[in-house]
């Protein structure tokens, strides 16, 4: 993808700490993107509310609704808003408390300005790709279960529940890939952005899940089959 | 589910098993007393009823009750003095939660504005303001930094401590303006009224530290710009600073807690305040270590905080009895 497309991407960032929001805000400026900062929760939510944004750079430790209650809400209103975590926590029950509530990368501080841009972009790209591919068919139906990809909203049988957005994006890889040995390396790559702090295991982890979803008999599955030592196929069956 | 080891509720149900257990193994024992008791009258009854049944002595039926009491006592002592660890514990570990907080702050934003002095074309105008805010930053650290080194030495009694004598109204004056020069507060948002007219014998850093953490607290609790007002009194063999700031003020029940270690006043009206709990407990313990006294007032919530610090006169008889033993 072109990386023009990407400029004037709209940001919203969340950090209450006065000195790192302003060298983020010039940085982020710098690279083409239109930044609106929000020093705390309430901010966050109102200016999240009121306008539209293309990803969400937001900080844990906030007054009045801390990280995690923002990422909340903006999951039930947008499910495909892209989030990066940035704080100042290292414990790895933050992160995973991160990830399950739907964000999309996690950046411990001090970070590496770098890294932080190429997380941003790898994000960005990512959802125009994922919205451009999803626009043409966003329903996918399999067995008894039907996917929505522009809200990540599912059935299986008479039950409706919502995927996160990785959930979402991998199924999608899978089903595009259909009949096609799809390897945890090209997953991490093509979904994760080869997100260096994703080890193979979490894809393990994923699949776990949405076998949980879609399978009768998660033990035993039907559609997401497991290679020996080489990945995952999608089958329609 | 069983509650997590180490956690209060954890440690109030052995509490309670034990205190059972106790009650059990008593009434076991007057049981046990008062039916050998009635077998021994019954039994001596019959074998001989000319004895005279006389009443066997009391002391071991009391000796066990005592005994057993002073096992039931020492559980309690127990079951608090644990209690008072797990929540030093806590307090300890939302200390380093905060520590690990306040110090990765400061760097993160230093490093990215070196990051981005080193990889973009920064105009002159932004340098200079990027210079500025990596200078607060690092302030913010050495702060810090000085704060968690003063508690340890101070906890070891190891700190050492240069005194000099200076004139008390200018000095103070002049560490409150660059306090507030460091934190940023406007230099008209700070009065001062009163006269001390007298010497103190000071450590210039440490006082210094106790500005600082004043003014952090004045800011940190306001909900406005913050307005700093500064007396001083003179008193016969004392003189009294009172540092009186617009915030939030104190809720009656945490003035006798803001000098502990580790305490922190949550207030919804301003939440998650950045900090470690060491700010006032530093306070405290430097004026101590001058040989005076610190206090906390509030009118209560909104009404804004005061704090009065006492410090003794420098007195010329205490200068010349000083140059004497030197002599």
């Amino acid at each position: 993808m072109n990386d023009e497309q990407l400029e004037n991407s709209k940001i919203l960032l969340v950090e209450d700490e006065e000195n790192l929001a302003h060298g983020l805000e010039y940085n982020l400026t710098e690279e083409g993107y239109k930044v609106t900062r929000a020093k705390d929760g309430r901010e966050a939510i109102k200016l999240f509310d009121e306008n539209t944004f293309d990803l969400i750079v937001l900080d844990i430790m906030l007054p009045y609704f801390n990280g995690f209650e923002v990422a909340k809400h903006v999951r039930l209103k947008q499910p495909q808003m892209p989030i990066l975590m940035l704080t100042a926590r290292t414990q790895f029950e933050d992160r995973v408390k991160g990830l399950e509530i739907g964000a999309d990368d996690y950046l411990t501080k001090p970070f590496h300005l770098k890294e932080l841009l190429l997380r941003i972009k790898g994000m960005l790209r990512r959802k125009k790709w994922y919205q451009k591919i999803v626009s043409d068919s966003p329903v996918y139906k399999f067995g008894n279960n039907e996917i929505n990809f522009e809200n990540f909203k599912c059935k299986k049988d008479k039950n409706t529940f919502q995927l996160t957005s990785y959930e979402a994006m991998i199924m999608k890889y899978l089903i595009d890939n259909k009949d096609k040995v799809v390897s945890r390396k090209e997953l991490l790559e093509n979904v994760w952005n080869m997100n260096p702090e994703v080890e193979t295991r979490t894809v393990d982890n994923f699949i776990v899940r949405l076998r949980k979803y879609f399978e009768d008999d998660p033990s035993n599955p039907k559609f997401i089959i497991s290679v020996r030592s080489a990945g995952y196929i999608f089958q329609d069956v | 589910m069983l509650p997590r080891r180490h956690s209060f509720v954890y440690n109030l149900i052995i509490f309670i098993l034990a205190q059972l257990v106790w009650l059990a193994v008593l009434l076991l024992w007057i049981y046990w007393y008062v039916k050998n008791n009635l077998i021994f009258e019954q039994v001596g009854e019959k074998i001989s009823p000319q004895i005279v049944y006389d009443a066997p002595s009391v002391f071991p039926f009391v000796g066990g009750i005592v005994l057993l009491t002073g096992l039931s006592v020492s559980l309690v002592l127990i079951f608090r003095h644990l209690n008072i660890q797990i929540k030093i514990n806590a307090l300890y570990d939302n200390f380093i939660a905060n520590v690990t907080h306040e110090l990765k702050s400061p760097l993160s934003s230093i490093q990215l504005y070196l990051e981005t002095l080193n990889s973009r074309d920064v105009p002159e105008d932004k340098r200079k303001e990027f210079y500025g805010l990596m200078i607060r930053d690092s302030e913010r650290l050495k702060s810090l930094v000085n704060s968690i080194l003063e508690i340890a030495a101070m906890d070891k009694k190891k700190i050492q401590r240069n005194f000099e004598i200076y004139k008390a109204d200018e000095i103070i004056k002049k560490i409150v303006l660059e306090s507030a020069e460091q934190f940023q507060v406007p230099e008209n948002s700070i009065k001062f009224s009163g006269d001390a007219g007298c010497d103190i014998l000071i450590d210039r850093n440490s006082i210094k530290t106790v500005f600082d953490n004043l003014v952090d607290n004045a800011i940190k609790y306001s909900l406005s710009e913050p307005q700093i007002e500064i007396k001083f009194k003179r008193y016969f063999k004392k003189i009294e600073i009172e540092f009186a700031d617009n915030g939030i003020g104190i809720a009656h029940d945490e003035i006798k807690k803001i000098f502990q270690k580790f305490h922190r006043i949550y207030d919804k009206d301003i939440p998650n305040v950045k900090g470690t709990g060491l700010g006032l407990y530093v306070v405290k313990e430097i004026i101590k270590t001058h040989k005076g006294k610190v206090s906390g007032s509030s009118e209560g919530k909104g009404m804004g905080s005061k704090f009065k610090i006492e410090l003794p006169i420098y007195t010329d008889k205490k200068k010349s009895a000083k140059e004497k033993k030197k002599g």
